[in-house]
């Protein structure tokens, strides 16, 4: 693609080689930096420190060598001919690095780039260019163009524009000393730093850097050096690199990135110089990116722990061009920290396919092993900085719209013949342009208006729907509160629990005429509340009959909230009291969800059920079978997985009458025992409701979580009565969509409720060719209701190319979204298949892309070497992590899997890798490190050969946060953070609090950041060893070996193996 | 007396002479009959151990061997130990020949009753025992059950012995303002009932909702869908009622609702829970309210069980509309469906009519199994469906009011009176009562008409023959009061043995909880003698005003299951034949014909009770009718006597204030008339009287004896309205207003508007036939030779006197009524089995083939299956119709039966006679004079 392309292809390489390149680097450089000092410089090393730590791992000599080793390279940069000279650099550079590394372990099998490239290129590799390349040295050339290929899109713009002008340089090299403190966040945002220097690698070196990453040690080093100053400005780059490297390269780095002013107005120029470049430079499709290591046969051991790829995140933040230069740009990852400037494809917010180019084909697709999907999310979160999207009234007409696929008028859509017609990009359609909206062309063929409609120029608008999308008026927004009063629940102070943060957030739900809200409290029986404002008393009305519910008619049990404040704030604080000395141990809960719904049915919306025990009479009662099913061992191995789906179709059944009359469910599952989520999660799953669990429920420290997850849910952006659908270019099609949702009908799902966290992955199959060099679009339009009242469409649209190169598809390729799509596949295995399959299954998705680009882009390595693509250079690691995630383990509670299971549906993207490979942080440093740009130090690797006895440690994986002290701590730490003085005092149940000591802020201040970007208030934990709370905290340190799982380094030899015999 | 009154006074020993009294044998009984020297005695009866009668001054005794003889069944029984002091000069009250009528008011606690604890003279160990298998037992124990549990509960603690509970019911559909004006009355009962009364309340709309009395955080409802019937089991568990039922293992998880509570404990709440209720507000246009009337009471029964108090307990509804929801449904809410009518009920196009009933009369049944009362008070100017609540509300012996308005005094009055608390602060109310009925050997027990039910317990004095509720010698009542009056009836025993002359003992015994929760018996014995065949005694005996009572019980009895035509018949044929069994006549010559003075009033009574409403039904709801025979079937004789024939006083200035005729000749203009009804009380001015008040001289001192005049029957009828319960409607009318009518449905119309002469005095426009008219039929009929076989004159003369002059076709219309069969059925009889029919059923009557007037059960279907035979008959073998047959005949067969339905079904008010039919009409009565 990117060679042959026109003008766009060229473009892409650039900005995608450093990207790609740089993250590599970074990733590579951030753990070994890592691993080397665990503690120490922990957060900022990753970045700036990559050549410093790098060295030092293994050895003196490497860390110095790094920086010789950059310094070659600046020079070639500097010449402008980067590519040439940079794959020669890269080449010697690796040499010595390979035989630096050899020594050690055969882990850095990338030695010879050029051999992988040629075999690449001879092999399957489809395009012309690349055999040229093959041949040829083009080793390097091809990196740079695999580079461009590889996402790293952000900030790689700007770096690549200075690079290829060479006017940037100087620019850029006066920033780096001076702008890093000011940009931080824009570039600074960890990858960044290490971005640039990669990036210059990358391309310079070639393929040969990015490609053989393996070498980290040594590429990094050198690559990181050299990129930064390299592309850029090669003389800066290299003294400063230089300079900061060894002492604090950190800052050096980050100060690069910034110039977000700067960059936006370079890209267009710098893609056309790199591009020819490229041509110029490099004649052969080059080799992907890749990280191989060489495994030995024998053992293991030799790998080098440390060296293994593992994720580093940063938290400076990335501007993110959704297109430049009419090209679609590569997304950042999920998980970074960055910024949208919508240019015409809807942001990645609301909208990541798992490859960045459409294969042409099925073929090609298949021959990958990759799957094809997007993860929608229609309502995502703006960043703060973010434009907000434009809302667009057509008036009485509605939006344009293609007469045939009913596609929404997007920036893609051809105007022609002066404007008076348009081809649909979705259909390919010729429509007349509607007289009122017609608008003559201008020069370059677009609509002269084209800049002021953002119909026409943004990815995501919302248009104002006419009557036409309504079946009736638009709904009020209605939430209903349903509260367990069973024994237990208050007993465990669930009760009081959910009633003060009811009571709490009444203040912060919708303001306005249209709010409705209904409470009810139920146990054996319901029993609902008479909220009308004349009654000098709540009136509670009870519905005894719990098999054949019925709910009050004719009486206010829902009210406009402005009516009933007060007497909903006297109700909520006497139910606890009320219900006291309730000695009814039964629960009605699927009668009682039934009477909800019969209340809300004519209006909809949502009803928020806090729920304690398990549902033991009435409508769609349970059996405690989990109990069952241990107590009767000889079904129990085979029936495991039963127990994970639900009991019957009775709640299934109801539920998909909710859904049609509007109504979403919440479950807020505060309990202490077996609920059967498996069953109930049913509701949720197909209103498109979401469970909270909160177990074992504890009224010391689960309020604040239950009253910040309920005020969550009802102020974040959500819309209610919604329809979506995708829809696609000729050539593909939706094939499924997984979520929370209801579908009744094959191509709309419907969703009574959908918010900002809620995502729905959609697989696409082709159905026909696409066209290379064309661009495949994707829209997805939601009709949906806002808590105000109005009734919108959203609707996002990307436009990718089309590419028949797998090389293309490998570097294009999106781990976060991939893995997304891989955990929440899985997930939806797990209750039917035996567990051993599913594990097996997804070792497999792993193991067949792997083997799928070894052997058809990588065929020159040896097949000693384990060749990961960039671009998913982590998937091994993440696949063991999710192999050892709470769903794929046969130890755990089921109630637990079934959550992981239901927890994972909805989930979003950039939740979905820490879920299964948390974010660990140390904190017992926390005042000794330096955190100017982000508040959260850079992660420590989850092993536990990286947790010390005296150190403290944060783990979160976006839902719970675990603290583990260690046996040593210093007491004088525990108190400072704890106040406690000795770890005997370690309570159950732990509550943060801040204390008047800077060590305690900033622990405050770095939990505050992580909910914040979570969007989760995290149940936090204390663990210490030898406690179950210790073990606990020990499962989730994926890269060990447990009993039943292998460590990463032992994992990746399976893959090794398991990849060779395919080959053989 | 002893609250009794006898048809007969001297009962004929043999079964033929019985059945040719024509009037049965009846007690109508009023059990709690005020009595100012009524003997209490503080403890427990002696009962004898083999028929279990009471000791009583029939009793012999013999004082030396301390053993005394039972005058039933002559057992020898010993006295007991408390009895030891017994002599000649020292006999206890029971025995004293003047006491017949003693009451015993047994141990305060019905617990201790059943335990076998007592005090005081009487009640050996055996004798408690043996009551209390006898007795109602399943009171006794679930009374014990109750206390038993109840011990655990708040209520009840030891020594305070809880009150009768009572359930409110509410209809929240009650416009507000009317609401208003219930909740005060409710308010205000509320406060004058005794502390340790048991209250709950029950408010419905399209839902049912119980409150939760003991619930002090808020207020607290139970809510029942209004379209869902639940069963009596499905309501106590709903209610969270069935911890008794449960075993210790898995109760007590319930957490505890208190629906019935001692107004001590929960008079806040109860009161604020009144205060609460708010009228329905959503109604749909064009649309009745939702009222689930059927599950409020379905539930609120269920309550009671629930909380087993088997001690006596009340659900009151109060309801301003029908049901429209749910069982017991009357009429849909779609306003375009009107409520049935009398002519939708005969031709079953009342749609939930069947079934509703059919879900009361299970209600019914609960009730009577938990001695629960109901009553209904509907104030509404709609019908409210009591033509379908009345069976429980009957049996149960509840209350019955039809109002307009929750604001009027009828309402506030009723509910007061109910209320009412006697000297010691107890309510006079009754609770839980059964009658005992013991005989002499020869007197059988025939059954019971009455706010009663039979509870089905046989013995030897019980006749196989039933009238009412019968087969069994106990009848249950859920409440009695001074007034309630039952009619029993009897017949004698083969017994070849009896000598003439000879006493027969009746033992009544009335066992019933008063409204402090203890139990009391009262026990009657009366003594009769048996007569001589043919003895004048037996004619002197009579008491026709019972028997009139008796007979218009009877006949609301028929009606509940034939048509009101049959019942006419029926009564018709019973007047002549007892007109002819005691008239002294020349035989074949009406005009020698007469009664003598005890059976004189007899004929008229029966005239005014087939004009009356309770018969006819014309212009009239089924509510009101269902009503009115309510009440017809509780009050005592006097009373009934008053709604079958008012009075008519008539105050002028020619003297005092003297009763006239039931005549529309008494109506004057220069008198004012006092009419009572029983139901309505009419001051009727005649038209100076209106003329001189409206001119104002009233006013006038001049004019004091005017005023005094206009003032005298005001309170005359102001004392009338307020003896009675429940109170009667007073109008104040002017000769020719339209109000008028009150009095003018009820005048005999001696002059109509077919009389010669009429000089200016008031006319009635009617078809009917006057008293004069009837009277004079009746005589020609009586005087027939009863074997005669002038069958001609026969059917004529029964035509008129069963339909009037202007309704010949009327007998026609009967003999379609008579088979009963449908249409279709109809067709194939031909004219001839419609003759025969008539003939044989005339010939029948006069020649007495029809052993008893008392219908048993398989006489009842007597018509029937003699229309079927008959019908079977020609299609068979055709030979006996054929013979007299002809094609012609058949044809207009045909038409006859086709045209006779609609006439049927226009009934009275409009005789539209097509000429055709009129045609008909006189072949028929020429064939028939042929004959």
């Amino acid at each position: 693609m990117a060679t042959p392309g026109g003008p766009r292809p060229g473009n892409f390489p650039p900005n995608y080689s450093t990207n790609t390149l740089a993250n590599n680097m970074q990733n590579l450089q951030i753990n070994q930096q890592q691993s080397n000092n665990p503690r120490g410089d922990a957060p900022r090393p990753p970045h700036a420190a990559p050549p410093g730590q790098q060295p030092q791992p293994f050895g003196g000599n490497r860390p110095r060598a790094p920086p010789p080793g950059v310094f070659p390279r600046g020079p070639v940069p500097t010449n402008g001919a980067s590519q040439t000279t940079l794959p020669w650099n890269p080449a010697s550079t690796l040499t010595s690095p390979s035989s630096v590394f050899q020594p050690p372990p055969s882990f850095i099998m990338r030695t010879p780039p050029p051999v992988a490239l040629a075999s690449s290129a001879g092999g399957p590799v489809p395009p012309p260019p690349g055999a040229a390349p093959l041949t040829g040295p083009g080793t390097r050339p091809q990196p740079f163009i695999s580079a461009p290929l590889t996402s790293v899109p952000p900030v790689l713009p700007q770096m690549s524009t200075s690079g290829p002008s060479n006017n940037g340089p100087t620019a850029f090299s006066s920033w780096p000393s001076q702008g890093g403190p000011h940009f931080p966040p824009a570039m600074a945002g960890t990858p960044q730093p290490p971005a640039g220097p990669p990036q210059l690698p990358t391309l310079m070196t070639s393929g040969p850097s990015a490609q053989p990453l393996q070498m980290r040690p040594y590429f990094r080093s050198p690559a990181g050096a050299s990129p930064v100053t390299g592309q850029p400005a090669p003389p800066f780059s290299a003294p400063t690199q230089s300079m900061h490297q060894p002492s604090g390269s950190p800052h050096g780095m980050q100060a690069w990135p910034p110039q977000p002013g700067q960059v936006a107005p370079h890209p267009p120029v710098p893609g056309p110089m790199q591009q020819q470049r490229m041509y110029g430079m490099l004649p052969a499709p080059p080799p992907l990116p890749n990280q191989s290591m060489s495994l030995s046969h024998t053992g293991q051991s030799k790998i080098d722990p440390n060296q293994i790829p593992r994720p580093i995140r940063s938290s400076s933040v990335i501007i993110h061009e959704t297109r430049q230069g009419n090209q679609s740009s590569p997304p950042p990852p999920a998980t970074s920290d960055y910024i949208v400037k919508d240019t015409g494809n809807c942001s990645p917010r609301h909208m990541r396919c798992t490859i960045n180019q459409i294969p042409c084909t099925v073929d090609v697709l298949s021959t990958s092993s990759m799957q094809l999907a997007l993860l929608v999310q229609p309502l995502a979160l703006p960043h703060p900085s973010e434009e907000p999207i434009q809302v667009v009234d057509f008036g009485e007409n509605g939006p344009v719209r293609c007469s045939r696929c009913k596609g929404y008028i997007n920036p893609f859509m051809k105007f022609i013949d002066q404007g008076r017609r348009f081809i649909c990009n979705l259909c390919g359609f010729t429509d007349e342009t509607p007289s009122d909206y017609h608008c003559n062309l201008g020069p370059d063929g677009r609509r002269r208006d084209a800049d002021e409609r953002p119909e026409l120029c943004r990815g995501t608008v919302e248009f104002v729907a006419t009557k036409e999308y309504m079946v009736r008026e638009p709904m009020p927004a209605v939430f209903f509160f349903l509260i367990d009063v069973s024994m237990s629940a208050i007993q465990t102070g669930a009760t009081a629990a959910a009633c003060s943060a009811i009571n709490q957030v009444i203040d912060d739900l919708p303001e306005g005429p249209r709010t409705m809200v209904g409470i009810a409290t139920f146990d054996s029986s319901i029993h609902f509340y008479n909220l009308k404002r004349a009654l000098q008393q709540p009136l509670m009305l009870i519905v005894p009959d719990v098999q054949d519910v019925y709910t009050p008619l004719q009486s206010d049990i829902i009210v406009h909230l402005s009516e009933c404040r007060q007497h909903l704030e006297l109700l909520l604080e006497s139910i606890p009291t009320m219900f006291q000395n309730n000695r009814t141990t039964d629960s009605a809960f699927g009668a009682a969800i039934k009477a909800a719904f019969l209340a809300m049915k004519s209006s909809g919306g949502k009803l928020l059920v806090f729920q304690s025990v398990l549902s033991s009479i009435g409508i769609g009662s349970l059996s405690a079978r989990e109990a069952e099913g241990r107590s009767n061992k000889t079904a129990g191995e085979k029936e495991a997985q039963k127990l994970l789906q639900p009991v019957d179709k009775t709640l299934k059944t109801m539920a998909i009458e909710f859904a049609e009359y509007q109504v979403c469910v919440d479950l807020f599952i505060t309990t202490q025992t077996y609920v059967d989520i498996a069953s109930i999660s049913v509701v949720t799953r197909t209103t498109g409701g979401q469970v909270y669990y909160y177990y074992p429920f504890s009224a010391l420290s689960d309020p604040a979580k239950l009253y910040n997850d309920l005020r969550w849910n009802v102020t974040r952006p959500q819309g209610f009565e919604a329809v979506m659908r995708v829809r696609c270019s000729q050539g593909i099609q939706v094939q499924e969509y997984f979520g929370n949702f209801c579908k009744r009908i094959p191509t709309d799902v419907d969703l009574p409720a959908i918010d900002c966290n809620k995502t729905i992955m959609v697989t696409l199959k082709h159905d026909d060719k696409l066209q290379e060099g064309s661009e495949c679009a994707f829209q997805c339009a939601l009709l949906y209701t806002t808590v105000y009242g109005q009734r919108r469409i959203r609707v996002s649209t990307l436009s990718l190319p089309c590419t028949t190169m797998l090389s293309n598809l490998f570097r294009s390729a999106d781990l976060d979204t991939q893995f997304a799509c891989v955990l929440k596949q899985v997930a939806s295995e797990i209750p039917s298949a035996p567990l051993t399959q599913v594990r097996e299954q997804a070792t497999n998705v792993c193991i067949n892309i792997l083997h799928s680009y070894r052997k058809f882009c990588a065929t020159a390595s040896s097949s000693g070497q384990l060749i990961l693509p960039e671009a998913l250079k982590l998937l091994p690691l993440y696949t063991l992590a999710l192999l050892k995630s709470i769903g794929l383990r046969a130890d755990g509670r089921v109630d637990d899997r079934s959550f992981w299971i239901n927890y994972v549906s909805p989930l979003s993207t950039p939740l979905a890798i820490p879920l299964v490979y948390p974010r660990m942080i140390t904190i017992h440093d926390l005042d000794e490190k330096d955190l100017d740009d982000s508040p959260i130090p850079s992660p420590v690797p989850l092993s536990s050969e990286d947790i010390s006895d005296e150190g403290i440690y944060l783990l979160e994986n976006g839902e719970d946060c675990l603290i583990y002290v260690g046996n040593s701590a210093s007491p004088d730490i525990l108190q400072q953070l704890f106040g406690i003085s000795s770890i005997e005092e370690i309570p159950n149940q732990y509550v943060l609090q801040q204390y008047d000591n800077p060590l305690s802020k900033k622990l405050n201040d770095v939990v505050n950041e992580i909910r914040r970007q979570r969007c989760s208030y995290l149940r936090l934990k204390l663990c210490r060893k030898g406690d179950p709370s210790g073990m606990m905290f020990f499962s989730y340190m994926v890269e060990d070996k447990t009993p039943s799982g292998l460590s990463y380094v032992e994992f990746l030899v399976h893959i090794h193996r398991q990849i060779q015999s395919k080959m053989a | 007396m002893e609250g009794l009154r006898w048809s007969w006074h001297s009962w004929p020993a043999t079964k033929p002479e019985v059945a040719s009294l024509v009037i049965p044998l009846s007690i109508m009984c009023t059990p709690l009959t005020p009595f100012n020297e009524l003997p209490i005695l503080p403890y427990d009866p002696l009962t004898c151990s083999q028929c279990h009668a009471v000791l009583n001054p029939y009793s012999r005794v013999d004082y030396t061997a301390k053993i005394w003889v039972c005058p039933f069944c002559y057992e020898k029984n010993r006295f007991p130990v408390s009895y030891i002091h017994i002599n000649e000069n020292n006999i206890p009250a029971e025995l004293f020949p003047t006491y017949c009528t003693v009451e015993y008011h047994l141990n305060k606690r019905g617990s201790e009753q059943g335990s076998g604890l007592s005090s005081g003279l009487g009640s050996a160990p055996s004798m408690n025992k043996a009551l209390g298998m006898r007795s109602n037992s399943s009171s006794f124990t679930s009374m014990s059950a109750y206390l038993g549990s109840s011990s655990g509960s708040d209520w009840a603690g030891p020594g305070l012995v809880v009150g009768p509970a009572i359930v409110f019911v509410v209809d929240a559909c009650t416009p507000e303002d009317e609401l208003g004006l219930l909740k005060s009355e409710l308010l205000h009962v509320i406060t004058r009932l005794p502390e340790n009364a048991l209250v709950g309340l029950v408010v419905f709309d399209s839902m049912v909702k119980v409150y939760d009395l003991g619930f002090t955080e808020c207020l607290r409802v139970v809510l029942f869908h209004g379209e869902r019937e639940v069963s009596s089991e499905q309501t106590k568990q709903l209610l969270g009622l069935h911890h008794m039922t449960q075993s210790l293992g898995k109760s007590s998880a319930v957490q505890r609702k208190d629906f019935l509570l001692p107004v001590s404990q929960c008079e806040f709440n109860i009161t604020s829970a009144i205060e609460d209720i708010h009228s329905s507000p959503q109604i749909m246009r064009g649309h009745r309210p939702l009222r689930s009337t059927g599950v409020a009471i379905s539930v609120a029964v269920g309550l009671l069980e629930g909380c087993l108090v088997n001690t006596g307990s009340r659900v009151m509804v109060f309801t301003s509309g029908p049901a429209t929801i749910g069982p017991g449904i009357i009429v849909n809410s779609d306003l375009g469906n009107a409520i049935r009518t009398h002519r939708d009920l005969n031709n079953v196009h009342a749609a939930y009519y069947r079934k509703s009933c059919e879900f009361y009369k299970q209600i019914s049944q609960r009730l009577s199994d938990s001695s629960i009362i109901l009553d209904l008070f509907a104030c509404s100017l709609d019908q409210v469906g009591a033509a379908e609540i009345k069976v429980p509300v009957e049996s149960s012996g509840g209350f019955m009011m039809l109002g307009e308005s929750f604001a009027s005094d009828q309402f506030r009055k009723c509910l007061r009176q109910m209320f009412d608390r006697d000297d010691s602060g107890n309510l006079k109310m009754c609770f839980d009562a059964t009658i005992e009925i013991v005989t002499t050997k020869d007197v059988k027990i025939c059954g019971a008409l009455g706010p009663c039910n039979s509870m089905r317990k046989m013995n030897n004095s019980v006749s196989n023959k039933e009238i009412g509720e019968g087969g069994t010698y106990i009848w249950k009542l859920g409440t009695v009061t001074s007034k309630t009056c039952i009619a029993f009836f009897f017949e004698v025993g083969d017994g070849q043995n009896i000598h003439s002359g000879s006493a027969f003992f009746i033992q009544f015994i009335t066992r019933y909880r008063y409204g402090n929760m203890g139990i009391r018996k009262r026990v009657t014995t009366v003594s009769r003698r048996w007569a001589r065949k043919h003895s004048p005694e037996i004619a002197a005996g009579f008491d026709q005003e019972v028997a009139a009572s008796v007979m218009a019980r009877l006949a609301i009895h028929r009606t509940e299951r034939s048509h009101a035509h049959d019942v006419v018949r029926w009564l018709d044929k019973t007047l002549i034949r007892f007109a002819s069994k005691f008239g002294d006549y020349m035989p074949e010559d009406p005009s020698s014909f007469r009664l003598s003075s005890n059976f004189s009033l007899y004929p008229q009574f029966i005239y005014y009770l087939r004009r009356s409403q309770f018969i006819d039904v014309f212009n009239s709801t089924p509510d009101e009718t269902a009503y009115i025979r309510l009440m017809l079937n509780r009050e005592g004789v006097v009373n009934s006597l008053i709604m079958v024939q008012p009075t008519l006083f008539q105050y002028s200035f020619d003297g005092p204030p003297v009763p006239v005729l039931l005549d529309v000749c008494s109506i004057s203009p220069d008198v004012i008339l006092l009419f009572d009804s029983f139901f309505y009380v009419v001051i009727h001015y005649g038209s100076k009287i209106a003329q001189w008040r409206k001119l104002g001289y009233d006013k006038d001192p001049s004019h004091e004896n005017f005023r005094k005049l206009l003032e005298a029957p005001e309170l005359d009828a102001e004392q009338l309205v307020a003896e009675r319960v429940p109170v009667p409607k007073l109008i104040k009318c002017d000769q020719h207003s339209s109000q008028a009518r009150f009095l003018l449905a009820k005048l005999n119309p001696s002059v109509t508007h077919n009389s010669t002469y009429t000089d200016g005095s008031e006319i009635i426009f009617t078809d009917d036939v006057s008293l004069q008219v009837f009277l004079e039929h009746l005589q020609e009929l009586a005087v027939q030779d009863p074997s005669g076989h002038e069958l001609n004159r026969i059917v004529t003369a029964a035509h008129d006197l069963t339909w009037g002059v202007p309704r010949l076709k009327c007998g026609l219309d009967n003999a379609s009524g008579i088979e009963g069969l449908p249409l279709q059925g109809a067709e194939r009889i031909s004219i001839q089995v419609l003759e025969l029919l008539l003939l044989s059923e005339l010939l029948d009557d006069r020649l007495g083939h029809d052993e008893s007037h008392t219908v048993s059960k398989d006489q009842f279907n007597h018509y029937d299956s003699v229309v079927v035979d008959r019908d079977e008959a020609v299609e068979d073998g055709g030979e006996m119709a054929g013979s007299v047959l002809d094609v012609g005949d058949l044809e207009l067969g045909k038409k006859v039966g086709e045209e006779l339905v609609p006439v049927v079904d226009t009934k009275v008010e409009t005789v539209v006679v097509r000429e055709e039919s009129k045609y008909l009409m006189l072949k028929l009565r020429q064939r028939l004079s042929w004959r």
